[in-house]
């Protein structure tokens, strides 16, 4: 083990922990929200079982909306909100809040792409045996869909991880910001490459996880 | 058994269906047979308002589809099966559990479940097939599958959208038995839509033809019987007429 590491150890493991919980509430507002959110984008589509133009319209604009802020300016931008839900917009905790934001359109948008993919006859076999909208969404489109939507949060997954790297502006701490602040800022350029190295290694086992599960969960 | 009255359908400004009254009687084997684009299709999807019709009354089975409230509707959809060409199993779910799924949105009682479903895979001579997914199996059994799950639940109606017109000839054959059997023993009453002469001919009863919208005639016509319908290279062969041999 590198000395640098060995005497950076305390610091580092904290930021590892940092990440997780960041990338950690990313995750479960993508699962919570995001996947309702995509899919309700998708049922009131034109031509789709909950067809609503006014529904889909804003869902559409708020999703592409938050997708097109640089990043940091939309950490900026939501510090008031931040500090009306969280109290405070500093720290790790505030840190999850525009992270959760755009944790849940990166995800809504591709739920959205994946159900596309299902054939609509599917649905429509769906509807001929008397299925409720319930049904459908639980029965046969998660079921068609489910190597898309495993795929989907994969990408997602390696994105959060990415945003969360610059959360040190708000005093989020990671990885990333640790990266930065005693690698870079101190000129510890060994110390950088080493956390590039374990955002690497991360980002490898989640694309390898996340590649595996769907392949074995594809049946078509 | 069904009943259409004055029902039509258009698609943005195409007149699908113009006005079509027609009456299929229980126990039949109806066909409605036409080319493409005539509304073939779109008709037998008013039946269970896949299509929702913009004037007119569809009936099935004494209830009035087109007066009832999703709910109401979703529970008539249940007595009446469905399959199509493209056969739309879940690709994802297996032979068994594309059967169950019928069961379990009719809320057929848990404990029977099992037994149902391999009683219908069973029926179309499938039930050793059961833990095979879809993509495993050939054109005819998936079909079959399909044909499974559309009697799960015990319909007095199944509909057919051109069941065999993605299926070579032998299997064409097969499952037009498998249809003319579920009619006498089961005693449901079939309505099929096809483009292909020799399907009509070889089941139904009663015939619709259709043109452009409109019913052109309805005739009574005596099943010939399903033929042994070969595709041995010699009946290729045959059928393409013996022309002078190629030599290359």
């Amino acid at each position: 083990m590198p000395e640098i590491l060995l005497q950076y150890e305390d610091e580092i493991w904290r930021s590892i922990g940092q990440t997780f919980i960041m990338v950690g509430i990313s995750i479960l507002a993508a699962i919570i929200i995001g996947l309702p959110v995509g899919t309700w984008l998708f049922l009131s589509r034109k031509g789709k079982l909950m067809e609503n133009p006014v529904v889909f319209s804003i869902l559409n604009l708020l999703v592409n909306i938050i997708r097109s802020f640089p990043f940091l300016l939309l950490v900026v931008f939501l510090i008031p909100f931040t500090r009306l839900i969280i109290g405070t917009a500093l720290g790790t905790a505030a840190a999850t809040v525009p992270l959760s934001i755009i944790a849940i359109a990166h995800y809504a948008r591709l739920v959205e792409q994946s159900l596309l993919d299902v054939p609509k006859g599917v649905i429509e076999a769906a509807v001929s045996m008397g299925a409720s909208v319930r049904e459908i969404i639980f029965k046969f489109l998660f079921v068609e869909a489910r190597s898309g939507l495993v795929l989907g949060l994969t990408t997602s997954i390696i994105s959060f991880i990415s945003y969360s790297t610059i959360m040190g502006v708000v005093g989020g701490g990671g990885i990333g910001d640790f990266a930065i602040r005693y690698g870079y800022q101190q000129f510890k350029t060994d110390l950088m490459i080493y956390m590039i190295i374990i955002m690497v290694i991360l980002v490898q086992f989640i694309q390898f996880a996340g590649t595996t599960i769907s392949r074995i969960i594809d049946k078509r | 058994m069904i009943e259409l009255r004055n029902v039509s359908k258009k698609f943005s400004h195409f007149d699908a269906i113009k006005s079509i009254n027609m009456k299929i009687h229980k126990g039949e084997i109806y066909g409605i047979i036409g080319a493409s684009g005539a509304g073939k299709s779109t008709l037998l999807r008013l039946i269970n308002l896949l299509e929702i019709p913009d004037q007119g009354e569809v009936e099935v089975n004494g209830q009035v589809l087109t007066k009832m409230k999703s709910k109401e509707l979703r529970k008539a959809r249940k007595s009446i099966g469905m399959i199509f060409q493209a056969f739309n199993l879940v690709a994802n779910k297996t032979v068994y559990e594309n059967v169950l799924v019928s069961l379990e949105l009719a809320n057929y009682s848990r404990n029977k479940r099992r037994s149902r479903v391999e009683q219908c895979l069973e029926f179309v001579g499938l039930k050793e097939l059961m833990k095979k997914y879809p993509a495993e199996l050939s054109g005819g059994q998936k079909q079959r599958v399909a044909i499974a799950r559309a009697l799960a639940t015990s319909p007095d109606v199944l509909l057919c959208d051109e069941p065999t017109s993605a299926l070579d000839p032998n299997t064409t054959a097969e499952i037009l038995s498998v249809l003319k059997e579920i009619n006498e023993k089961l005693k449901v009453t079939i309505v099929m839509v096809s483009h292909e002469m020799d399907v009509i001919k070889s089941i139904c009863n009663r015939v619709t033809v259709m043109a452009n919208g409109e019913v052109y005639q309805t005739l009574s016509i005596q099943p010939k019987g399903i033929q042994n319908l070969q595709n041995s290279p010699e009946w290729f062969v045959e059928q393409l007429g013996k022309g002078g041999e190629f030599h290359a």
